[in-house]
Order: C-alpha cells, then structure tokens, then sequence
C-alpha cells in the first residue's frame, strides 16, 4: 500500500542533520565561516590559502547570488558544510555555496523594514536571526522551518536589532538598536534550544547599582547605550567582549553630566551569568556619537617583554586602544587618523585628554573625527603572520552643533542635533596596517575615490588582505605592503565585510555588494 | 469580517477602491454559505464546475484556481447580478436574496482555512498528526517534527480548505522545491530525498534524514526524478471519519504567521 511505504521509506530524524559543535566554533580558521568575524577572537584571519599572492591573480567570479529588493547589503555570511546563509532585514536565503544557488528562503511577515541586517548564528542544527520587529528567530538549518521566535524588546517603543546574534555555551547573545533615540540598550542571552531568556545585561546602570553616579539626576532612563555590532569570546578566560554604544542625546551632553557609563566602552561579561567583569570607557561623557561597539579584537603577543592577551579595539573616537583582555588594563593608544583635534592625547589610564571648546555647540564647532566616526560597522582584521592589524580608516571632520531637544517616548530620533559633514576633498577613507603594540602605521592604501568607509576587511594565510570599497570595487592587497594584486569592479556599493570559505578543497571568496552576494574562486 | 482582513494586508490604496465593508445581508453563518453552494450548484454549472472548480465554459471560482480581481462581496454580488459584460458570464436574473446566498458561497470557497469554522476536535487532530498519520515524521508545527515536507505551522492561514482536504486526499501537481529524486553519486552511492533546488548543472537535495546534500551534476552518475510527490493521500480512507475531520479542524487552525495568501492578480494592473 502506497502510504505504509511512503512512511516506511521516510524515517525521519532531524538530529542526523549537519550541525555545529561547540567545538568547531571554538576552532578558528576551518574551510567554513561560522561566526561574525569568523572566529570568536574576532580576527578575520583564515587559514585557507589557496587564493594567495602568486595565485590571485587568477581569482574570477564564480558566482552572483542576487537578494531581491535588497540595496546596500550588510550581512556578512555564514558557510557551514557548503551552505551559505545571507540575510537581509526579515529574510534569510540558504544558498548552495559552490553554485549559488537558493536552498530556501525566509520571509518574516508582518515585515516592519528597518534595516540593516548583519547576518545569522549558527549552532547545532539551527540557525539565529534578530529582525527589525526586535525578534529573535530560531529556523532549521536544513529547512528554514522557524522552530521558536522570542521577543527580544517592543517594537512599539523604537526598539529593533540588527547585529548578527553569537553562540557561545549553548546561549544566543543578541542585542539591541538604536541607541540615538533615547532607548536603554542590553545585551541578552537565550537558550539556543528553548530560546527562554537566561540574563540581560543592561548597559545603563539604574539608580544604586554601580556606574548610575556617572548619570546626572533621571538622565539615565533616556540613556541610549545599545550593542549593534557582535563582540568576541575568550572561550579560555571565559569572558564576553561587547561593545557599547553612545549615551543620549548623542550631541548635547548638558542634560547628562558624568562620565556616562557603560556607554561608548567595551565591556567583559560572564557568558553564563551575564555579570560585569570588568569594562574600560574609550569616550566619557561622549558628544559625538561615537558608539564604541567597533569589533574587539583578540590577540596573544608579546607586549613589554611579556606573552600577554591582549585586545585591540580601533574606535570611532580615531584611537586605536591596546588592552589587557584578562584585566581591562589599558595598555596603549595612539590616533590612528590625522584629522583628531577633540583630544590632544591619552592619559597613562587612557582617559582622553580633552582639547577645550573643541565639542558641539550651537552655532557649530568643527570637530574631527565627524560623528560618523574614524571607524565603524566595517571590519577590521588582524594576521598573525604580519603581526599587523588592518583597519579600515576614515579622515574627515564635522560641524557640530547642539540643542536642546527633550526626550520624546516612542522611537523618535533624540540627538539633539548632530553634525554637517562637508565632504570635500579632504575627506578620505584608507585602509591602514597598524603594528599590534605600538598602533604605528606600518602602510597604507587609499580607497581613492571614496568619501565613505564602504566595507571592511578579510585577511588570509595567502598573504593577502580583501578590502571592499563603497564605490565598488573588490580589492586585494598584499598584507605586507599594502600593494593591490587584483580587483574586480562589482558595480555596486559595498557596505559588508568579506569571508572565504573552502568547499571540496577549493576555496571562494565572497562578499555581499549591494543587493548581491559574489563569490569569487581561483580559475582552475 | 475575516477576508477583509487579508485584504487589508494587501494595501491600503487598492482597499478603498474595493471597499471591504461586509454588506451581505444575510450574514456569514455556515448554513448561508452552504444554502448558497446548493443554489450554485443548480445556477451555474452549466458552465463553472461544481462546488466553484474549474467548469467547460467557466473558470475555477476557488481562489487556488486563477487570478481574481473581485474579491469584496460588492463586486462579486455585482458580476453574479450583472453579469461581465463582453464575455459569456451571463447576469444570472436570480432574486437578490438568492445572488447574496451565492456570493456567501463564493466568499466561503475563497476563504483561507482559518476564516472558517472547521468542526472537529484540535487536540485530537494533533494526536493524529503525530501518532497514526505520520505526519510529523515530514512536516514541522511549531518547531516540533521533521523537514522534509513543508513547515504546516502556518498552514490555515494560507491554505483553503479545498486545498488542505485536497493535500491529504488527492494525489496533486508537485509543488516547486519538493520533487522526490534519487541520485546515484559517481561513487556509486545513493541518495534519495526532495530536490529543494535543481537545474541542468547542479542540485540541492534535501535527504530522507533531513540532512542538505549539495551535488554539481557532474559529480552524479543520475538524478532520477519521481513522477509523484512524497505527500501520501487517501488519507480519508486511511483515517477514521474523526479522525481525518480532527485532522482538518487542527490543520485549519495553524495560524502562526497570518500569512497574505497569494490571490492571483492583486495590484497587478490589467491583464
Ligand atoms: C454561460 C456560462 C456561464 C454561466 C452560466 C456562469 N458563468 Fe460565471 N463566468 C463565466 C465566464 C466565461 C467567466 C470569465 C469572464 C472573464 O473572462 O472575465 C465567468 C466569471 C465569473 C466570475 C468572476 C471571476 C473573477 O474573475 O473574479 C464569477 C464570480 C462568476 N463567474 C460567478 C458565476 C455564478 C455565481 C454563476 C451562476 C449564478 C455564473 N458565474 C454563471 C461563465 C459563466
Ligand atoms: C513522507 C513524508 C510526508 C508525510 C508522512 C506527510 N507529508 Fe504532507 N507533504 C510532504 C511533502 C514532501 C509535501 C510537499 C509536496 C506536495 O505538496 O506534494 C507535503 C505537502 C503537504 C501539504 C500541502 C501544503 C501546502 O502548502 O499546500 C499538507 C497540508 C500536508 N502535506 C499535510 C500532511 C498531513 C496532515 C500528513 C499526515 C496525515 C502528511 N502531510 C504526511 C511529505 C509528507
């Protein structure tokens, strides 16, 4: 009989499905691209290195995997076992790595659009997205079926998110947007199989706790202090790294006097409690809109004659910051742009020292770096092979000014202004290698004819370095001089960070570029 | 009333020049609809097929069946009066009393699953889903059961209930993404599961374990296409009375997402 044989012929059991271990989240450098920054130490460093400096030039389009009624794309993807997974707001498309070609796709209705999306998590057999309604959405790897959703925050109130979520322990941490309408941010984590919510952190302090004095009277409940971005893990000591985003009002800190915190820091939590452990603040009292959630790198290298762990942040402020992950010890800074007139250096604590007036005021103050930051969303990377970490550099000031809006509740804009960006010729954008310790710069690249950051870095055991530009073009450098090798022109803007991947031995790099996925891989 | 509600998803614009106002007189009890199906039956079949499938002269009324540009009772009431002019849809010269019992009739086969009162017990439909049907085995609800066959969570909200009593009676067209196939890799092993996705140079299946299997065609010694879809039928026979009626009612209820169900034709402009 049709039907007993059917069933007989189909035992079904979803736990044979291709998942990922713990263990191979911990293992950095694999033929899949399974985290954020693609490794929880954040790098951006792969081992494959069959795409290298005597090979790309042979490097051609495999192929175009296009996102319907996607423009300037964000999502960086995820590749395990030959599938790929890019996300735009509320969809997610599981794609044939090898060809591009669409496994299934998933589209959230009701669809509220507020974009971007940075991409999922992966674990076990599932998939982990947040969306603009403020969900988090478990789906089935193999099938797309949406197996729970849990609601992250009220949409209602303004609130959504747009960073791709981290697994770490078995808990998805997912944060919080935006911070520049006066909503307190947090940082979350779920259990990946229940989604039940295990802790938050919340970057503001309330009255008692510690931290709140550094808010004046009742500015702390319009506070901002969101997590856009995905931080980094030390499965080792065990700690999360976040980062934190700007108090508000962004622009106008008269109504908030103090140093603000956790805004405009990064922070260390216990993964499994969600516990402070320690934090360091880049920009107290910040004014500019300076989000401090810029990737936290993590590194091991000698410092001061010594093996030390070490994190390396290049934040929006234009500093580049080296700290000691174990203790949140500052270590060293040092600017990384030329155009910083806001501070004429760090403290021994590194504490920026203040240059007077120099700050958003009502008829407009130039202040460099502009609000949009030195740095940003775009990915740095670091190669241990160089020692040299790659960021992707912003030169250009802002007029600035101030004003006295008040806090409006339901997800209105609460800046109290910002400031005018005059986009003339000084206003650059390069891709820099710093020396770990010391923040030198060791080269540059100039993104010539860019006035925008465009998307960040990938660096590779073939001595290479990926940079996409916003004008387009695909690039890579050789990492030790920052020499471009190969390009290829994608026709549209890119605003994502590259990943490289390795099906049956042969390995692809890809990138999102405006509303298309590319992969590229060598000729033959 | 419930399908104005689903056009409500589809624009505000196109809303207006519909207007969703319910203005059947007679109301939206079942004993209407089912009155109006009588009346239909007898009325119209001389050119669209019975029970509003597809007839000789006439097209299929249910909404699975093709594309619609009157959906609100008022432009239904008005074709089944007026007739269309400059085609062989003749105005039907029956009392308006009786052209609202049909469009009642017309709203009910157009309805997704949801908007109706499907009788039978839920609780039991689930026990059935997943004990004597097998249904779990291929089909998720709600993040429980398996992937081969697709996610029902939201199937009352998209589904008729035409199309839901077809799924588990008839043996029907393979949808897109669903194609059972069999490859046999150059290495001479097997696989056999839905092609979620295949064309002359590659194929991505999805295997009886649910596990994703990606092939480039040249690297397969055949792909092997079955002509019927992996969904069993007979499910009438197969069940008890309650048990499939059960099954109906619970299927009818899965409204995880309110989906926009996909009437042919909406917002397009002209044919
Ligand atoms: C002589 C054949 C004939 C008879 C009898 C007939 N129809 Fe039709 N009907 C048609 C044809 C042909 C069309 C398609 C017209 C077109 O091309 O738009 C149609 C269209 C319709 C439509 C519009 C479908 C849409 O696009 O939304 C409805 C509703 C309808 N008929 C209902 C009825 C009802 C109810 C009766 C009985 C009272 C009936 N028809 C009797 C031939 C017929
Ligand atoms: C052997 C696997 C398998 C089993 C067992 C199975 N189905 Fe299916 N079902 C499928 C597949 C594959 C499809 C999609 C292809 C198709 O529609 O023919 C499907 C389609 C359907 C659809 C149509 C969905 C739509 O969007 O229209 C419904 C409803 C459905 N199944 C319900 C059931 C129910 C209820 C049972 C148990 C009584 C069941 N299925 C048992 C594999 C299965």
């Amino acid at each position: 009989m049709r039907l007993r044989m059917m069933l007989a012929g189909a035992c079904v059991t979803v736990s044979l499905a291709a998942q990922v271990t713990d263990r191979q989240l911990h293992e950095a450098n694999s033929a899949n691209w399974l985290t954020y920054n693609g490794s929880y130490d954040s790098r951006r460093h792969s081992a494959l290195n069959q795409v290298s400096v005597s090979t790309v030039d042979t490097l051609v389009a495999k192929w175009v995997f296009h996102v319907p009624n996607a423009t300037a794309l964000q999502t960086v993807p995820i590749v395990l076992d030959g599938v790929m997974y890019v996300t735009q707001p509320n969809e997610i498309y599981a794609i044939d790595a090898r060809t591009g070609r669409q496994i299934w796709d998933y589209h959230r209705v009701p669809a509220r659009q507020k974009g971007p999306n940075r991409g999922v998590a992966i674990w076990r057999d599932k998939v982990y997205f947040t969306t603009p309604d403020a969900f988090l959405v478990a789906l089935n790897a193999a099938s797309g079926n949406v197996v729970w959703e849990t609601k992250l925050a009220e949409a209602s109130d303004g609130y959504w998110s747009p960073a791709a979520p981290m697994i770490v322990n078995g808990k998805v941490i997912a944060g919080s947007a935006p911070g520049d309408h006066g909503l307190n941010g947090f940082l979350d984590a779920y259990d990946a199989t229940t989604g039940e919510r295990l802790w938050r952190f919340n970057p503001i302090p309330k009255p008692g706790e510690p931290g709140s004095e550094t808010w004046a009277g009742e500015s702390w409940k319009a506070g901002g202090g969101n997590t856009w971005l995905t931080g980094s893990y030390d499965p080792e000591l065990n700690l999360l790294y976040w980062g934190i985003g700007n108090p508000a009002p962004d622009f106008n800190g008269d109504v908030r006097k103090g140093d603000n915190l956790y805004t405009e820091s990064v922070v260390a939590l216990d993964p499994d409690t969600g516990r402070l452990k320690w934090y360091f603040q880049f920009t107290p009292h910040d004014v500019m809109d300076w989000d401090a959630v810029e990737v936290p790198v993590l590194v091991d290298a000698m410092y001061e004659g010594k093996p030390r762990k070490l994190m390396a942040h290049a934040d929006r402020n234009g500093f580049y910051y080296l700290l000691d992950r174990v203790t949140g010890k500052f270590l060293h800074g040092t600017p990384f742009v030329k155009q910083l007139n806001w501070a004429s250096g760090l403290t021994a604590a590194g504490r920026p020292i203040l240059v007077p007036g120099v700050e958003p005021s009502l008829l407009g103050t130039k202040v460099c770096p502009a609000a949009i930051g030195a740095a940003n969303w775009m990915s740095p990377a670091y190669s241990p092979e160089t020692g040299l970490f790659y960021v992707v550099a912003q030169e250009g000031c802002g007029i600035a000014n101030k004003s006295t809006e008040t806090f409006r509740p339901g997800g209105f804009q609460y800046r109290a202004t910002g400031d005018v960006e005059v986009r003339d010729d000084s206003w650059k954008v390069y891709v820099r290698a710093l020396d770990l310790t010391t923040g030198k710069l060791k080269w540059e690249q100039e993104r010539v004819g860019s006035t925008g950051f465009g998307g960040g870095l990938l660096s590779t055991a073939g001595g290479l370095l990926f940079s996409g530009e916003l004008n387009g073009e695909f690039v890579a450098l050789e990492a030790k001089t920052g020499k471009a090798l190969w390009h290829f022109y994608t026709g549209q803007r890119i605003t994502a960070s590259p990943i490289t991947y390795s099906v049956n031995g042969k390995q692809f790099v890809t990138i999102a570029a405006g509303s298309d996925i590319m992969s590229f891989g060598l000729l033959k | 009333m419930k399908l104005s509600l689903i056009v409500a998803l589809v624009g505000a614009g196109w809303l207006a020049a519909q207007s969703p106002k319910p203005s059947n007189p007679l109301g939206d009890a079942p004993a209407v609809a089912e009155a109006g199906r009588l009346l239909y039956n007898r009325s119209c079949t001389s050119c669209h097929g019975p029970d509003g499938g597809e007839g000789a002269r006439g097209p299929a009324l249910d909404f699975a069946g093709r594309r619609y540009f009157r959906v609100s009772e008022a432009a239904i009431f008005d074709v089944v009066k007026n007739g269309i002019a400059g085609t062989a849809m003749p105005a039907s010269g029956l009392p308006d009393t009786d052209v609202w019992g049909i469009v009642a009739f017309v709203r009910n086969i157009r309805a997704t699953a949801s908007d109706l009162v499907v009788p039978g017990d839920e609780r039991n439909g689930m026990a059935v889903f997943t004990g004597v049907g097998g249904c779990s085995k291929c089909h998720m609800i709600r993040g429980q059961g398996g992937v081969l066959g697709p996610d029902l969570s939201s199937i009352g909200a998209q589904a008729s209930l035409n199309r839901l009593r077809d799924s588990l009676t008839k043996q029907r067209a393979i949808p897109n993404g669903y194609r059972p196939v069999t490859v046999t890799t150059l290495k001479g092993e097997v696989f056999r599961g839905v092609a979620r996705n295949s064309d002359a140079f590659s194929l991505q299946l999805l295997d009886e374990s649910g596990k994703l299997r990606l092939f480039e065609m040249s690297e397969l010694r055949s792909a092997v296409f079955a002509k019927e879809s992996l969904m069993p039928y007979g499910f009438d026979k197969t069940l008890n009375k309650t048990q499939f009626q059960d099954l109906l009612a619970m299927l009818s209820r899965q409204t995880r997402t309110k989906v926009k169900p996909t009437l042919q034709g909406e917002n397009e402009v002209g044919r």
